[in-house]
């Protein structure tokens, strides 16, 4: 039943949510209008000033503000999520992830299996596995518009260095995004902001014209810098309550704290020894991808708690073992070689090159 | 006295629609409860197909240890014997324990044969041994998954059906609450199969 109710509360939180980012285009809309009457005011009382002539408003200055700015928002929004929309599996591949298969490796039957198990934990769909062949750093994520096209990805690096136990904790936290229709209402989100982002690209472009558009465009670009502000901190602070219920869920689980809190004090001593040399080439910097990972790829500065998508790992582990704990050192695991000896598809471990 | 007619034929219609409301859902919870009984069963199919691998991979090392061997096909026989007699009569105390007694038999002979498997290098470097080692331990956690899960419906259902006011539809209609899984009934049962590769 929990299944259900738990349902229940992410759609009411996605209404809470498309509430306020109505509230905020409404405001966003407001702001720019209001700029650019105060534009056309500073430019009235300047012609005036020089010439014995008084302007009025244009003809419809209402109307055109109100709806160019409405239609940059929404237009944002909507080609955002439609290019989200075409699933999980196409992000991932997008980012260069490839499908787990069991015969690959060890490690790959180990992730097929731990995901299986905790499909019938949680009592969920399964989604499909794959890796990030390329990334050395321990992450994850999961993405997916509904259940049908649902993907959870893991880095090579999480393959190599994580216990059974680990990996374990790993994917219920993924899969906990995954059920609570988290990876749905992220998407959701960043649509949003890309919309309010577009309004400040637009004031920006008018800008560049310079001339009178230099006035009108930075006018444009103050109440659209607002609403962006406004819109990915808003993203950024449900984000980080689903992460913190996600790191829950997969205690609950997986009825283990040094699973999960394994993998992310493993992260921690990744961090400090700085072994992420091989991030930018392996596809997880991707932009859109940034708020679905398990740990984020790394982000600094005075306010970049307001805007951090997830809690920091200190915090995360202090939440899952009631204390804080230190780094746990990194243990690549003996049994991940390749299988090459046996099984029907030993030739593909080769790479086609085969004798 | 017109009002008074009225005012009971609603009080009456909205209890009624009440109790089909409450009744639905003890019946949708009860069918999860079967459900989740199902997942188990996939769950010891999965054990039972994998032993005769497991036994056709170990024997090419194990020349010497064909009674722990045997022991395993044995137990895996009569496991299967017991699941069947158990998807016939679902609801039988009897069937159900002889099933649990049978698996238990089955986890006892597997964690044997897994730690003489401990004693030849040669069998634990086997890929496919490895493999199917690995099959075994998820094939295990599955099942402690799934037994998690069927006890979880058992809990929902229980609550629903214990709690008022959905008590009296409950009573009046003979919904019985469900029983959870124990999953051990002494020390020796609670020793799983050790798999250590």
């Amino acid at each position: 039943m929990r299944f259900f109710d738990h349902q229940q509360a992410a759609r009411a939180e996605t209404r809470r949510l498309l509430l306020a980012f109505v509230l905020a285009v409404i405001l966003l809309v407001a702001a720019v209008h209001g700029a650019l009457v105060l534009a056309w005011l500073l430019l009235a009382a300047f012609i005036s000033a020089l010439l014995p002539v008084s302007l009025s408003f244009p003809t419809g200055f209402l109307a055109v503000n109100v709806g160019v700015s409405l239609l940059l928002v929404l237009g944002g929004w909507w080609v955002e999520t439609s290019q989200l929309r075409a699933g999980g599996l196409r992000l991932a591949q997008r980012v260069g992830a490839r499908e787990a298969r069991p015969s690959v490796s060890q490690a790959e039957q180990r992730f097929c299996n731990v995901l299986d198990e905790l499909c019938i934990a949680g009592g969920v769909a399964r989604p499909q596995p794959v890796v990030l062949a390329r990334a050395d750093a321990i992450n994850a994520f999961a993405a997916g518009w509904d259940e049908h096209d649902a993907v959870i990805a893991v880095t090579q690096g999480a393959l190599d260095q994580l216990t059974r136990e680990e990996l374990q904790g790993m994917v219920a936290h993924e899969l906990s995004h995954l059920r609570e229709g988290d990876t749905r209402l992220k998407m959701q989100l960043a649509g949003m902001v890309y919309g309010l982002e577009l309004v400040y690209n637009f004031g920006d472009t008018v800008r560049e014209r310079g001339g009178l558009g230099t006035l009108f465009g930075s006018a444009i670009m103050g109440a659209g810098f607002a609403g962006w502000l406004a819109g990915r901190m808003l993203k950024a602070a449900v984000s980080r309550q689903r992460e913190f219920l996600a790191d829950a869920r997969a205690v609950q689980w997986t009825r283990s704290r040094d699973g999960l809190g394994g993998v992310l004090r493993k992260v921690m001593t990744q961090r400090r020894d700085g072994a992420m040399q091989r991030l930018g080439r392996s596809g997880i910097d991707h932009p859109a991808l940034q708020h679905m990972l398990l740990v984020e790829a790394g982000a600094d500065g005075p306010w970049a708690d307001w805007f951090a998508s997830h809690p920091t790992l200190a915090q995360r582990v202090r939440r899952i073992y009631g204390r804080p704990m230190g780094p746990l050192p990194l243990a690549p695991q003996p049994d991940n070689s390749a299988i090459f000896a046996a099984g029907p598809f030993s030739e593909l471990a080769f790479d086609g090159k085969a004798p | 006295m017109m009002i008074l007619t009225w005012g009971l034929l609603i009080v009456v219609a909205v209890l009624l629609v009440w109790g089909v409301a409450i009744y639905n859902r003890l019946v949708q919870l009860r069918n999860r409860i079967a459900n989740a009984f199902g997942q188990i069963d996939v769950q010891l199919k999965r054990r039972h197909d994998l032993v005769p691998n497991l036994v056709e991979v170990a024997r090419a090392y194990l020349a010497h240890e064909s009674a722990t061997l045997e022991a395993v096909i044995r137990a895996r026989g009569q496991a299967q014997t017991a699941a069947a007699a158990a998807r016939a009569q679902p609801t039988s105390a009897a069937s159900i324990g002889a099933l649990a007694l049978a698996e238990n038999a089955l986890g006892g002979s597997l964690g044997r044969l897994m730690a003489v498997a401990e004693n030849y290098p040669d069998l634990k470097a086997d890929a496919t041994m490895k493999s199917l080692s690995e099959e075994l331990t998820s094939t295990e956690n599955r099942l402690g998954f799934a037994r998690q899960a069927y006890n979880d419906q058992v809990l929902d259902f229980n609550n629903e059906a214990t709690q008022f006011p959905d008590l009296i539809v409950a009573r009046l209609l003979g919904f019985a609450t469900a029983a959870m899984l124990e999953a051990t009934r002494n020390e020796a049962e609670r020793a799983a199969p050790q798999v250590r590769f």
